[in-house]
């Protein structure tokens, strides 16, 4: 009976999910981490299986938070559940924008907001450099020998590519996703 | 009509929207700088969208199509981002089996993509003022980001009241 009660309706899982898209400050890389703490204490799914769909999610464009909800909702209770999950990921976060944005939209002229803004914007290049910092340290780290060397030429290239044909970064990056996944299948088997 | 533009520029976003938040914002300033909002709203917009809860396009989407339209063009921005991803779950689910890709391959692929998306970024959003305060903030931002385990809203939150509350103290002992 007990389990029975334990069980995930659509329901549970849009209250779970705005639940922690509610509080939760900080983008994709925080909030992973913390749904699959949730679902482990529920008893919903264990962490191994949890991170196992974290990384499919990860082979999907999208927010993060969002294919990650998606998929474990669709493995827990099907196509309603993960209807359940887009609400649950998608609304609170939207109506707490509104309300930040028409607050500002009202205050956002004076000075002492105006000081927080840029106080606040110009620390965003030092965020995107340190997370740059993080995850290059880590390709370095993870590969070695002529993986490492293949893999700094790639992001090189593509990194360029982007950086000095902004018109086209859709291509590019399409393009260039594409060709390194053909890559990774050609030079893997002989390593 | 300009509202079905914004969802148009966001749903092309979404196609392309790899690798969590931070790899995404570099795309998204090219795309809607200058053509939508300038330069500076731009950069308290995105760390408005860090410092609230959800998804930094996400936030970004909404907060964009905000100032653009109001309300209805925020919902559909919003939801245009989103419409490329859920197609591709709903896809895959239904497919699945049906097509193989090697998972492995496809994450080592989008890993160097994703980094090289917010290098990008990092280029796109390079400190544009020489204010020798914002300089400090950014640099403290990195230091905090990149060594510490502190979550970064704290860097966004402290800079912005410190620049509100002590901004031009600061600013007048430096110039004596």
């Amino acid at each position: 009976m007990e389990t029975q009660q334990n069980l995930p309706t659509p329901w549970k899982l849009f209250l779970l999910f705005s639940s922690i898209t509610t509080v939760t400050l900080g983008g994709g890389y925080v909030i992973v981490p913390v749904i699959g703490n949730r679902l482990e204490k529920l008893g919903w799914m264990n962490e191994e299986t949890y991170y196992d769909i974290f990384a499919q999610a990860q082979a999907y464009p999208g927010p993060l938070a969002l294919s990650t909800a998606l998929l474990v909702s669709l493995r827990l209770c099907g196509a309603w559940g993960a209807v359940a999950a887009f609400f649950g990921v998608i609304l609170p976060p939207f109506l707490v924008i509104i309300l930040v944005s028409g607050v500002l939209t009202t205050y956002g002229s004076l000075p002492v907001v105006k000081r927080f803004l840029d106080g606040a914007g110009s620390v965003v290049p030092g965020i995107v450099a340190a997370m740059a910092w993080k995850n290059g340290k880590r390709l370095v780290k993870d590969n070695a020998g002529r993986a490492r060397l293949i893999r700094l030429i790639e992001l090189a290239a593509l990194t360029l590519l982007l950086v000095f044909i902004p018109r086209y970064s859709m291509p590019i990056l399409l393009g260039g996703i594409a060709s390194l996944y053909l890559l990774e299948g050609l030079w893997k088997p002989s390593k | 009509m300009e509202t079905l533009e914004v969802a148009w520029t966001f749903f092309k976003i979404g196609i392309i929207a790899f690798g969590g938040g931070w790899s995404t914002v570099g795309i998204i300033k090219n795309a809607v700088v200058p053509h939508w909002v300038d330069e500076g709203t731009f950069r308290s917009l995105i760390a408005i969208a860090q410092s609230t809860p959800g998804p930094i396009a996400l936030n970004a989407a909404t907060m964009v199509g905000w100032y653009h339209g109001g309300i209805l063009t925020a919902l559909l921005a919003t939801l245009s981002v989103v419409t490329f991803p859920v197609l591709m779950i709903v896809l895959t689910t239904l497919l699945a089996n049906r097509v193989s890709l090697n998972q492995q391959n496809l994450n080592n692929a989008l890993k160097t993509g994703s980094l090289a998306m917010m290098l990008m970024t990092l280029w796109v959003l390079r400190p544009a003022s020489a204010d020798p305060l914002l300089l400090f903030f950014a640099l403290a931002a990195f230091y905090i980001g990149a060594f510490t385990r502190i979550n970064s809203i704290w860097a966004i939150l402290g800079a912005g009241f410190l620049n509100a509350l002590l901004g031009p103290l600061i600013r007048s002992i430096w110039q004596r």
